[in-house]
């Protein structure tokens, strides 16, 4: 009876160490598996962080090249002309008629200083995407400038809220280049003669609406080829600081976008 | 000469050749440790030959024991906490324990309540260790880690020895092959204990190794 209680402790001693030795096994198992994924996630990690550093190089070079681009046409298209103008009316100044030579210099004074007004605000273009030091709302205002000067639009600009003290220039130039997508698609496709732009700071987040009064687009019958770079751009863009693209257009009744993106 | 003091010995070793020279005075300590607990287990095995009682000797260990892990877990944990407050509450309690013990039955009898109470707070710090590092943001290559293998060893040990100790009065009679069950569980915890120990003092030279090239 006796030998039958020790056999009895011996098997019940033997399985509990055996039980207390499973449990730390499993335990060190489990953090040694737990380890190998946590070297995963910090390795996606850092692709990712290359990634976004990657894209914020990418926008901001897209922005500089977008600012070259304005630069460009504004030189050909107004300041060359000016000067062409001024350069012709002055060639054909005739000393013998004082009377008509005095208008024609000045016409050519005229000219000239339209010429170095026009070069003031291409110096201001040209601080464009450093602007965004300053603030982004500073930076839309010059934007606004550029696409008024063309005298096809009419431009609302309503700036909500008070921009937080601490900003995230990444997130700046991300919103700034998705802006100047949307104005370089309503130029080229839209027709549109009025943009409202809204800016607005939120408690937890920066909120960009635009609409215009152009010929929109079916959004939901577009086929995907057709979205365009410029509209997977603006998403990819939002979402790689956590943000997100709304589009709400229909035929003939114009395109209102909203980018919300998180902030600071 | 027993398995448990083969081990001990080899790991003593092992720890003379790896830790002498380490800059982290705890790690160097282990050495200290390792070699009283050498000379114990020696003396421990004399004492029950000759006069079949070496409990005396085990209950002095145990200071020492507790006193030197302590320490271990002290700077181990001090990476991520500090670990000050919950090392020296569990030296307190083991403590009023221990004095307990030897008031309840004497020094000549081993202090069962206070090896198992030292047992689950060595548990508690590795567990509580584990958390700390499944919580560090920061990768560690944890089949180098050094603290990692040498609280696997204890946590081993100690979880382990968990039910001799709740049994330990029990025991006595529980014999196989002409030897007490614990003399069993006690050699197969051992092994995996200095196996364990050996590897991290191995980790820690080896780090030392590479930190330096």
């Amino acid at each position: 009876m006796q030998k039958m209680a020790t056999n009895n402790i011996q098997n019940l001693i033997l399985a509990a160490t055996l039980i207390f030795l499973l449990a730390p096994l499993s335990v060190i198992l489990y953090i040694l598996v737990y380890n190998r994924r946590k070297i995963k996630h910090i390795e996606e990690k850092a692709q990712m962080k290359l990634a976004f550093d990657a894209e914020i190089v990418k926008t901001q070079l897209e922005v500089q090249e977008q600012t070259m681009q304005n630069i460009g046409a504004d030189l050909h298209d107004n300041i060359g002309q000016l000067l062409s103008l001024s350069s012709l009316t002055l060639s054909s100044i005739e000393l013998d008629d004082p009377e008509k030579a005095r208008q024609k210099i000045e016409a050519s004074i005229d000219l000239t200083g339209r010429s170095i007004k026009e070069m003031r605000l291409l110096g201001k273009l040209l601080q464009g995407d450093q602007l965004l030091g300053v603030g982004l709302s500073e930076a839309i205002c010059h934007e606004i400038t550029w696409i008024e000067k063309s005298g096809k639009y009419q431009v609302n600009y309503v700036h909500e809220g008070e921009m937080p003290a601490n900003t995230n220039l990444d997130k700046d130039l991300i919103l700034f280049r998705i802006l100047q997508e949307i104005i370089n698609n309503i130029i080229k496709h839209s027709f549109a003669t009025r943009i409202n732009i809204k800016l607005a700071w939120k408690a937890q987040n920066v909120e960009l609406h635009i609409d215009d009064n152009g010929v929109g687009f079916n959004a939901d019958s577009l086929p995907a080829a057709q979205m365009g770079m410029g509209l997977q751009n603006m998403n990819k863009r939002a979402g790689i600081v956590g943000g997100q693209v709304f589009i709400k257009s229909q035929q003939n009744e114009g395109t209102q976008i909203s980018v919300i993106i998180p902030y600071p | 000469m027993s398995v448990v003091i083969f081990f001990e010995l080899i790991c003593f070793i092992i720890a003379f050749i790896t830790l002498i020279k380490d800059a982290n005075f705890v790690w160097r300590s282990m050495v200290v440790f390792l070699l009283i607990t050498c000379i114990t287990e020696i003396t421990g095995r004399w004492l029950r030959i000759a006069y079949h009682n070496n409990q005396w000797l085990y209950n002095i260990f145990m200071v020492i024991e507790a006193g030197f892990t302590s320490l271990m877990f002290g700077s181990i944990l001090s990476r991520y906490i500090n670990s000050k407050p919950i090392i020296l509450s569990g030296l307190a309690l083991l403590l009023l324990l221990y004095a307990h013990d030897v008031f309840e039955h004497g020094f000549l009898i081993y202090n069962d309540l206070t090896a198992t109470v030292m047992s689950v707070i060595f548990v508690l710090y590795s567990f509580y260790y584990y958390f700390l590092l499944i919580n560090d943001e920061q990768y560690i290559d944890l089949k180098r880690s050094p603290p990692f293998w040498w609280v696997a060893g204890t946590l081993f040990f100690h979880f382990g020895s968990t039910a001799v100790n709740l049994f330990f009065t029990s025991l006595p009679h529980v014999k196989i092959a002409g030897h007490n069950i614990t003399y069993f569980i006690f050699t197969a915890l051992s092994i995996i204990l200095y196996s364990c120990w050996s590897y991290s003092f191995i980790c820690k030279k080896w780090l030392r190794t590479i930190s330096k090239t």
